[in-house]
């Protein structure tokens, strides 16, 4: 069995925090695994007709094609089931903080700018996090 | 022996490195990039002012900033770093070293490749492995080949060659902060599979070999290498601690003459060196590094920043040199201060890391407490003998007004305080005493004023406020009158509310003037919104909301601490409704009305208003044909914050 979510709940996710997905453009990307076996991903994609979910196997970071990757630990993924139809955003910064998610970066600032994920990395916290601590 | 030293006799005793005898236990450490240098990596004349300063702070050992080693620039961390690539930048090395050494201070200089963090002027940065960035501000990564791992341990032999060359007596690697050669130990970053990846032993190997291609290149000179002691990234599948240990064992068998021992990752998910990590909290990894290898001498000083202490660390044997860098741009006076018994004058360092906030918006560092720091080279910065002696009165004692006092009394003017408050300090003595990460730290910004005043026997007139019936009453006594006196709670945008004469100030609030009940609304989300907010919810367990008109809370907040009132809120279940205005106010409830035209009813039997502060302009209209010469600083002109408050002060008075 997955440790990840099925589609449909995470698509019912992403509808429940529309206004945090509401600037991206078609194309973007947000990706999750599960750290311990990266085998399959999660992605959420925006495009004209709004964000949709679905499944993949998961290639590598670099060719998974997501802008930014959530990779969870059985312990962030536990609490992601539990949250998902709830304060999801705030389990997953949470989670992004004490280190049981790692997000990754795979567009620079520049680039996610433009793509519209403003909103999105403050829900994920990244407003307030840098290399100035 | 001066008296200071006899009081800190373990700091102030000599020691040695190699063949070096140093003058005293003190290495400044290269904690900071300054970016003050050209694109492609060539000293300006304001960085080697700035030098200039450094060298003369006192340390026994002094160590000149990251230089980046390899022409392409996959080295360089930031915007404008210094490179040591060629002998075409030996001159200016030349000059840097002659000058510590000028001073009686060992030269150390460090080579800064930063790996994951660098190419900053490139597309991409290299590291051992594809581990992709999880901080949006640095570039996609590029895998070494061994080709590359064999080149770039060669360019930092020359670069330690050339550095050498250049008058240097050592040289620096640095791991700190997750840097090149950190990159390499840490199971994070390196998954390779070949002979540089895997086991602890082969993750260790980029690391001796640079210590060997160094140490042939320099075998005379001593090499310090800067290793975590803890990465902070052992959740996100980094090294853990004894990990760390071992790889310092590692270095000290492969020969390195000085360990320095450091804390964290730019990326780690803990803070290491901010103003919320207790002074001594890290000692214990010194320590460890003492036993782990008791034959190198170790050098330790992350958030140890009074010499008092570092002085009781070296006679416990926690580390051998203190090594310094932030308590020194806060105050390069310190070691002279402490050598003298005079560090109740001490500007500290309070760890706002504004030079690191800046250093990552690519702009030349400053520090909030040192006004003159990155101005050296500037004689308008200077403090110079006043042409003309003046009599100054000064409206408020905040640190705008003392900071334009203490430099204008320095250069010779006669001053005089005037606070309506009945102490020194204002708005910062309230921000202080609601500050949950360290008090102490704000509140000795005040002390320093107060000492400095006392000492320069600068005139302080308490519980005075200065109104146009009390400016009639000196009229010709003054030259000069700046207002200093901070800003107001402006309400004009509220004024129009149903209740809002029920809303008391923040700023009585932290003062304590005004006594807040159990269930509290603050209308404001910024710093002085979220600082009572917090306060109150954390030392009094009120129920507190905070309600914010923009999309985000902590809008005026630093980049540095911004994650900090952020984790505070949530830690502390303080709901902050953001894109929600005031509608109502009554006796016992608010009413806000969200983004969406949702309206909600928060219970509350007390409504702080921290939302707009006005500037003093009234008293600039009041006062304007009342002295010959009116000037403003700090929150009186522009309601900002406390570096501004003290650069600005600080400006007028070397100018007045």
């Amino acid at each position: 069995m997955s440790p990840l979510p099925d589609v449909v709940t995470w698509s019912a996710a992403a509808a429940r925090h529309d206004e945090l997905f509401a600037a991206l453009t078609p194309g973007a990307r947000i990706g999750l695994v599960a750290r311990e076996a990266p085998t399959s991903m999660l992605l959420w994609e925006a495009s004209d007709a709004g964000i949709q979910a679905r499944a993949a196997p998961f290639p590598g970071y670099f060719d998974s094609g997501a802008d930014i990757l959530l990779s969870a630990n059985a312990a962030a993924l536990a609490a992601i089931y539990t949250a998902v139809d709830g304060q999801l955003f705030y389990v997953m910064r949470a989670g992004i903080r004490n280190g049981d998610i790692i997000c990754y970066m795979l567009s620079r600032r520049c680039e996610l700018e433009v793509q519209g994920f403003d909103e999105l990395l403050d829900a994920l916290g990244f407003a307030f996090m840098g290399a100035c601590r | 022996m001066k008296p200071g030293e006899l009081k800190l006799p373990y700091l102030f005793q000599p020691g040695q490195l190699g063949r070096f005898k140093i003058k005293n236990r003190i290495k400044y450490g290269a904690c900071c990039v300054s970016n003050y240098n050209t694109r492609d990596g060539y000293i300006t004349e304001r960085e080697f002012a700035r030098m200039r300063v450094i060298a003369r702070t006192g340390c026994g050992m002094i160590t000149n900033q990251g230089a980046y080693p390899d022409p392409l620039g996959e080295g360089k961390a930031y915007f404008r770093q210094v490179a040591i690539f060629d002998d075409k930048f030996l001159p200016q090395f030349e000059r840097i070293a002659a000058d510590i050494k000028e001073q009686g201070a060992m030269a150390i200089q460090q080579i800064l490749h930063a790996g994951r963090y660098g190419g900053i002027d490139l597309g991409y940065c290299i590291q051992p492995s594809d581990v992709p960035q999880t901080l949006p501000h640095f570039r996609p990564p590029k895998v070494m080949t061994k080709d590359e791992i064999r080149d770039c341990i060669r360019q930092h032999a020359q670069a330690a060659d050339r550095a050498i060359r250049a008058g240097f007596d050592g040289t620096e690697v640095t791991s700190f902060m997750g840097y090149l050669l950190a990159n390499f130990n840490s199971r994070f970053t390196n998954q390779r599979s070949d002979e540089y990846g895997g086991s602890i032993e082969n993750r260790g190997r980029f690391m001796r070999e640079l210590i060997d291609g160094i140490k042939q290149a320099t075998p005379d000179n001593p090499l310090v290498v800067r290793l975590n002691g803890a990465e902070l990234m052992d959740k996100w599948g980094g090294n853990t601690e004894d990990e760390c240990f071992e790889l310092m064992r590692q270095a000290a068998d492969a020969g390195v003459d000085m360990i320095s021992v450091t804390v964290g990752w730019q990326e780690a998910p803990e803070s290491s060196i901010g103003r919320d990590i207790p002074p001594g909290y890290w000692n214990y990894l010194s320590e460890r590094a003492k036993k782990t290898c008791p034959n190198t001498v170790i050098t330790f000083g992350n958030r140890l920043p009074d010499p008092r202490m570092a002085d009781e660390c070296l006679r416990d044997g926690v580390f051998d040199f203190w090594e310094v860098c932030r308590p020194l741009l806060a105050d390069p006076d310190l070691i002279h201060k402490a050598a003298e018994d005079r560090l109740d004058e001490t500007r500290r360092c309070i760890g706002s890391l504004n030079c690191l906030s800046r250093l990552f918006r690519d702009l030349p560092y400053t520090c909030t407490m040192n006004p003159a720091l990155g101005h050296e080279v500037e004689p308008e910065y200077q403090v110079t003998p006043a042409t003309v002696k003046k009599k100054i009165m000064i409206i408020g004692a905040g640190p705008a007004g003392m900071e334009c006092a203490i430099t204008a009394v320095k250069r010779g003017h006669d001053v005089t305080v005037f606070d309506k408050a009945g102490r020194v300090g204002g708005s910062l003595y309230a921000y202080a005493m609601n500050d949950l990460a360290r008090p102490d730290d704000l509140l000795s910004v005040i002390s320093h004023y107060e000492v400095v005043a006392k000492k320069l026997g600068i005139a302080i007139r308490l519980n005075t406020e200065v109104h146009a019936k009390f400016m009639r009453s000196v009229l010709h006594q003054y030259d000069v009158c700046v207002i200093a006196a901070g800003a107001s709670t402006d309400r004009t945008h509220y004024e129009s509310i149903e209740g809002a004469e029920l809303m008391v100030d923040a700023l009585d609030v932290a003062h304590g003037r005004i006594a807040a009940g159990k269930r509290v609304v603050v209308i404001g989300g910024g710093k002085v919104g979220l600082t009572v907010a917090e306060a109150l919810r954390k030392n009094q367990g009120a129920d507190v909301t905070v309600v914010e008109k923009s999309k985000r809370i902590a809008g005026d907040v630093k980049p540095s601490f911004k994650w900090r009132h952020a984790s505070w809120v949530e830690e502390l279940g303080i709901p902050c409704l953001t894109s929600s205005r005031l509608v109502k106010v009554t006796k016992d409830s608010v009413t806000v009305r969200d983004g969406k035209g949702v309206e909600t009813v928060l219970p509350a039997d007390t409504v702080i208003f921290a939302d707009g502060a006005k500037p003093a302009h009234d008293l600039f209209h009041e006062f304007e044909w009342m002295v010959d010469e009116l000037h403003g600083v700090g929150d009186a002109m522009i309601p900002r914050g406390l570096e501004q408050a003290i650069q600005e002060g600080f400006r007028l008075g070397v100018r007045l």
